[in-house]
């Protein structure tokens, strides 16, 4: 049958319109071989501009469809969607990307533009000529979701989508749930108790029957795709029995190991089997810390918690392998701050804290109980300095962006040390105040009303012990003063960095970290809990630095989409994947070892490729590492990409 | 006695907020009713120009899921019409309808715009903030990409409804879908749970009595609608009040926010960012302009967001000054600027071509009549109070009913979309667990 194609050129307003005679083309476009309709309007994606594209594939009889616009990311699915509703297979509908490619780069230069709109145009024309109607794969779906993390973000997660009805499991690879919330001591704005806080979300995890809590666990290896991946997970079996242990501490005292407190940000020391905050605020149990205990570290035979044990409630066993299907999986595995060592133009001095450090000090279950104590000689410090942007906004020796949440729990810590210490000062250097939330402006205003906070803009240079005292140089950009204080105790309000090991985890998962090792949203604006890989969503800090209430309300976004894919009985997958032709194959496996997605495998006895497609993502990295041209995607075969060429270089052609 | 449970959705406001809710609500399976007060859903979003830290512009980012609400089969936009009384309780609300009078047959009407092209009488646009670069006709459609795509009559300015002299668009539309003599009428349903995504406005520069009410004293949505590609200078940057090129543009942020004595104590989130990309996107239309931009602090805190401000200052050459601005007033062809320096101390005066005011958001006014009806808690200045700041953001203090977007405070777009899809999650959760129930009743039922 002969092809009958329609073109549809697009003036996006004037984003090609601007730099693409769009008139010229459609005109031109007419009398290619094989096109039967052409025509132009400025915003093709609009009811009108659809319309349009509608009545002409009834009227034209159109076998085919070239939608000359932007990105196919943006309409593809709009244009195949369209064509899908008017009978026509959408699989025979391709973007010709002529905003992207084409007029933005070409700014200024109509002639240029117009020639290349024209030229990419007519490559993609080749393109459907050849096009085969396909049908959508049909995947089975899984609906049980998988939750890295047990801060506030994983944990919000989990209650909307155990409250919609389907089974959630949530991973952490602390022995407790509620992340660096629960090291706080308060909430901004509310001044409420973060332990009350995180008490609640933990009591409502614990309590829904449809989720399940796995702690000091982590992710072995995944494999498959949405709605069926396959995940191995470690978990670390307790080595002391709850139910047996009566708390005595005689095994704390036979405990040779001694090491800095990870959940007091080394504040304090412990030893590998101490007491650790329990499930639930305020509860305390004995917990040996695996990463601590010599029989680990040193792969020694140590025993000696265990014959101090009376109860018998100390024993080592293996850890615990489980595997489970998931349909989905949340990344939610949250910050940690950027080492302050980093900053070498500050001292590594004990009275130097991060704000982590300080929130330990003020909390009532810290070291101190609450009492505000500068680590170096117990005393109460009288004037302390606080440091905003330490690591962030600073291109030239850390990170570029801004971590968010520093304003405002610099405000809050300066405010609750004044509530503490009333007869102390309070200084924070900063560049900009960042008080951009709900209430927040009105927080800082009068926390500096109330508490006389001083604010100084500017950076710190230098700080520098000098006997008792430690003394912060800045300067003062607004009076163009240096100054100099006499601190006690100096806050370092360090950068909010990614949780080590996302990096890892995020290259395992197969999704996108930024620069720094934040995961990759899909699309900031419009899918920004999503991430390029489909079944993979993301809450709260593991995105982006955030604070508490934005990172709960984006974490109930990642539900909705993890709800809406669930609503579904399985799932659609694109029909544009690898297929192998068996009679060229050689079997030589190229193709896996070139597939990023582990999704082609050779058939050991018949020595032939094989594709799984449900998750094949059509990549075309095995078309291109095929040596004999057995293995293909669909739709963007090797006639296709050589027709396109052979239009796009027509002008330098050798043949006459 | 058992209840009848409704697992349908209302929506109130057709912004991105409404938008991205109805969306994740109806992919997931339950019917939604999205009410929308003017003509066209899409809010405010779709009047600017081109949004941050992206430069996507608006048109092609927000008019696909535009287009998939007003085919989603399980959407139901109702535009250009408001909620009378709402009354029940969740799962179980009856809510009244008002239907505005369009004068225009919806079903007839196909959008072709023919009536709007030979309409003789020019209202100033609303679309275009009252721009005099761009009216509208007394029968309109807001904008190119409207959905649904169709035309209302402006009954106060349209010549046969007001003085029965005209009568052209009856005369030219190709369906007879004109009906002069339409009333507003009304609709029941029957829903349960609401969403309220109602929006934002600026607060008016009239209020501003120290800047001058000139006309090239504009606020941010009118400059927006100046830089738009499709707006109605057709994304020539020109001043109102002489059409000319301003070579010299200050843009003042804070105007109205962050001012607890005489205008409002907030801090209205978005503007930090917007002035920057206005000044960005002024200084590429016109290269050889200048952008100064007067600031209290600068509060680039998303992600991406404080690479997008270094890169205005360091490509674009924006001038930021820190200090406010004392006085605006007009000398001949310029406006003169009068503000602190606070980082030199010295006085500052710049004679500008156009000012732009980084008006404070407040929430939409047209939005208090859903928040009396709802009885919905506020703070102080209308944005609705959530149930719980940190755990419960898009619960309000009544079951079944959520808030999505800036009628709960500013907002920027990602925020925005985050928490409508967590609004949205709320009510998938409620319905599915009212389906859960229901399938255990039958099984018991059935024995």
């Amino acid at each position: 049958m002969k092809p009958r194609i329609g073109v549809f050129v697009c003036h996006c307003g004037l984003n090609i319109a601007a730099s693409v005679d769009v008139s010229e083309v459609t005109k031109a476009i007419r009398d290619y071989p094989g096109v039967v309709y052409a025509q132009d309007y400025i915003y093709m994606c609009s009811d009108p501009g659809q319309a349009l594209v509608r009545k002409a594939i009834r009227e034209k009889n159109l076998t085919g469809l070239v939608m000359s616009n932007c990105s196919p990311s943006l309409h593809e699915r709009t244009f195949r969607n369209l064509a899908a509703s008017e009978g026509l297979n959408p699989y025979l509908v391709e973007v010709a990307n002529i905003r992207e490619y084409c007029s933005w780069p070409h700014q200024g230069d109509k002639e240029t533009a117009t020639k290349k709109a024209l030229t990419i145009i007519k490559a993609t024309i080749e393109r459907v000529k050849r096009n085969q109607a396909l049908i959508p794969l049909v995947v089975p779906l899984q609906k049980r979701v998988l939750i890295l993390g047990g801060g506030v973000a994983g944990m919000q997660t989990a209650l909307d989508i155990a409250e919609g009805g389907y089974p959630v499991t949530i991973l952490e690879k602390e022995a407790y749930l509620g992340g660096h919330v629960r090291q706080l001591d308060r909430t901004f704005v509310t001044m409420d108790s973060a332990q009350d806080l995180a008490g609640e979300m933990i009591d409502r995890t614990l309590n829904q029957p449809n989720i399940e809590v796995l702690t000091t666990a982590e992710i072995g290896g995944i494999s498959g795709y949405v709605g069926n991946f396959e995940v191995q997970i470690r978990q670390q079996v307790s080595w002391v029995d709850p139910e047996r242990c009566n708390g005595c501490e005689a095994c704390i005292a036979a405990c040779p190991v001694e090491v800095p407190s990870t959940f007091d940000r080394g504040l304090v020391t412990k030893k590998a089997i101490d007491w650790t905050p329990g499930e639930r605020p305020g509860e305390k149990r004995i917990f040996l810390d695996h990463q601590a205990c010599v029989r680990v570290t040193r792969q020694e035979s140590c025993t000696a918690c265990q014959e101090a044990c009376e109860k018998g409630a100390i024993s080592y066993p293996e850890d615990r392998l489980i595997e489970q299907t998931y349909g989905a999986i949340v990344v939610a595995t949250g910050h940690d701050l950027y080492q302050k060592s980093a900053l070498t133009e500050y001292a590594t001095d004990p009275d130097v804290l991060d704000a982590l450090q300080f929130e330990r000090l003020l909390s009532e279950n810290g070291p101190t109980g609450g009492k505000v104590l500068r680590p170096s000689d117990g005393k109460e410090p009288k004037e302390v300095v606080f440091v905003q942007c330490a690591g962030s906004r600073d291109p030239d020796k850390h990170f570029p962006y801004c971590s968010k949440v520093c304003c405002m729990y610099t405000c809050k810590e300066a405010r609750r040390y004044k509530e503490k210490v009333p007869d102390g000062q309070a200084y924070i250097f900063f560049i900009d105040v960042r008080a951009t939330g709900k209430g927040y402006e009105e927080f800082v205003k009068e926390s500096v009303q109330k508490e006389r906070l001083l604010y100084l803009k500017g950076k710190v240079s230098k700080i520098a012990r000098q006997g008792d005292k430690l003394l912060v140089l800045g300067g003062d950009t607004i009076t163009g003063y240096q100054v100099e204080i006499e601190a006690d105790l100096v806050v370092l309000a360090m950068a909010t960095v990614p949780s080590p090991g996302a990096k890892d985890l995020a290259r395992l998962l197969n999704v996108n970290t930024d620069a720094y090792g934040f995961i990759q949203e899909a699309h900031p604006k419009l899918a920004p809990v999503e991430t390029l890989t489909a079944g993979i969503y993301l809450a709260g800090t593991s995105q982006a630095p955030k604070d508490i209430p934005h990172a709960i309300y984006q974490a109930s976004g990642a539900a909705s989409k993890i709800l809406s894919l669930f609503s579904r009985k399985e799932l659609i997958h694109e029909p544009l994947v690898a297929h192998v032709d068996t009679e060229i194959c050689a079997g030589c496996g190229y193709c896996h070892d070139n597939c990023a997605y582990q999704a082609v495998e050779v058939n050991p006895i018949k020595k032939k490729a094989v594709v799984n497609e449900a998750l094949c993502e059509g990549c075309g990295a095995c078309a291109t590492a095929c040596p004999s041209g057995a293995i293909q995607v669909r739709n963007l075969d090797s006639k296709q990409v050589f027709d396109m060429i052979s239009v796009v270089t027509q002008e330098y052609s050798l043949r006459p | 006695m058992s209840r009848n449970i409704e697992t349908k959705a209302l929506i109130i406001g057709g912004g991105v907020a409404g938008i991205q809710a109805a969306l994740d609500i109806a992919d997931g399976g339950y019917q939604v009713i999205l009410v929308e007060r003017t003509p066209s859903i899409g809010g405010h979003m779709v009047q600017l120009s081109e949004v941050f830290p992206t430069l996507d512009c608006p048109q092609c980012i927000l008019t696909p899921k535009m287009v998939m609400c007003g085919q989603h089969p399980n959407i139901d936009i109702k535009a250009y019409c408001e909620i009378e009384s709402v009354t029940g309780e969740v799962g179980n609300f009856t809510v009244k309808i008002r239907h505005k009078a369009t004068y225009v047959d919806w079903d007839a009407c196909t959008g072709c715009g023919q009536c709007e092209q030979k309409c003789p009488t020019k209202v100033p646009s609303e679309f275009d903030r009252w721009l005099d670069f761009g009216p509208r006709k007394a029968i309109y459609s807001p904008f190119a990409q409207a959905v649904p795509n169709k035309r209302v009559i402006d009954a106060d300015h349209c010549l046969k409804l007001t003085k029965d002299k005209c009568g052209i668009c009856a005369k030219v539309c190709p369906t007879q879908a004109i009906r002069y003599d339409q009333k507003d009428w009304f609709e029941e349903v029957k829903v349960g749970a609401i969403i309220v995504a109602t929006g934002y406005e600026l607060y008016k520069k009239e209020n501003l009595t120290e800047y001058a009410t000139d006309p090239d004293v504009i606020d941010g949505l009118e400059f927006e609608r100046i830089l738009c590609p499709s707006g109605p200078t057709a994304g020539v940057v020109k001043r109102p009040s002489d059409s000319k090129e301003p070579l010299d543009v200050v843009f003042v942020q804070c105007a109205g926010s962050r001012d607890p004595d005489k205008h409002l104590p907030y801090c209205s989130r978005v503007c930090c960012m917007y002035c920057c990309k206005m000044a960005m996107l002024y200084k590429h239309a016109v290269p050889d302009g200048q952008a100064y931009i007067f600031y209290i602090d600068v509060r680039t805190d998303g992600k991406g967001y404080e690479e997008f401000y270094q890169r205005g200052v360091e490509e674009d050459r924006i001038v930021y000054l820190r200090g406010k601005v004392s006085k605006i007033f007009r000398q001949g062809e310029k406006i003169v600027v009068f503000g602190m320096d606070t980082l030199t101390g010295k006085r500052v005066e710049v004679e500008a071509d156009l000012v732009v005011l980084a008006m404070a958001m407040i929430p939409d006014p047209a939005g208090e009549k859903v928040r009396k009806i709802l009885n919905l808690k506020t703070d102080d200045y209308g944005f609705i109070t959530e149930a719980h700041a940190k755990l419960h953001p898009v619960e309000t203090g009544i079951d079944g009913i959520f808030v999505a977007g800036t009628a709960q405070a500013p907002k920027d777009i990602p925020e925005t979309v985050a928490q409508a899809g967590g609004a949205a999650s709320k009510v998938l959760s409620l319905f599915s667990g009212y389906e859960r129930g229901k399938a255990s009743k039958a099984e018991e039922l059935a024995g």
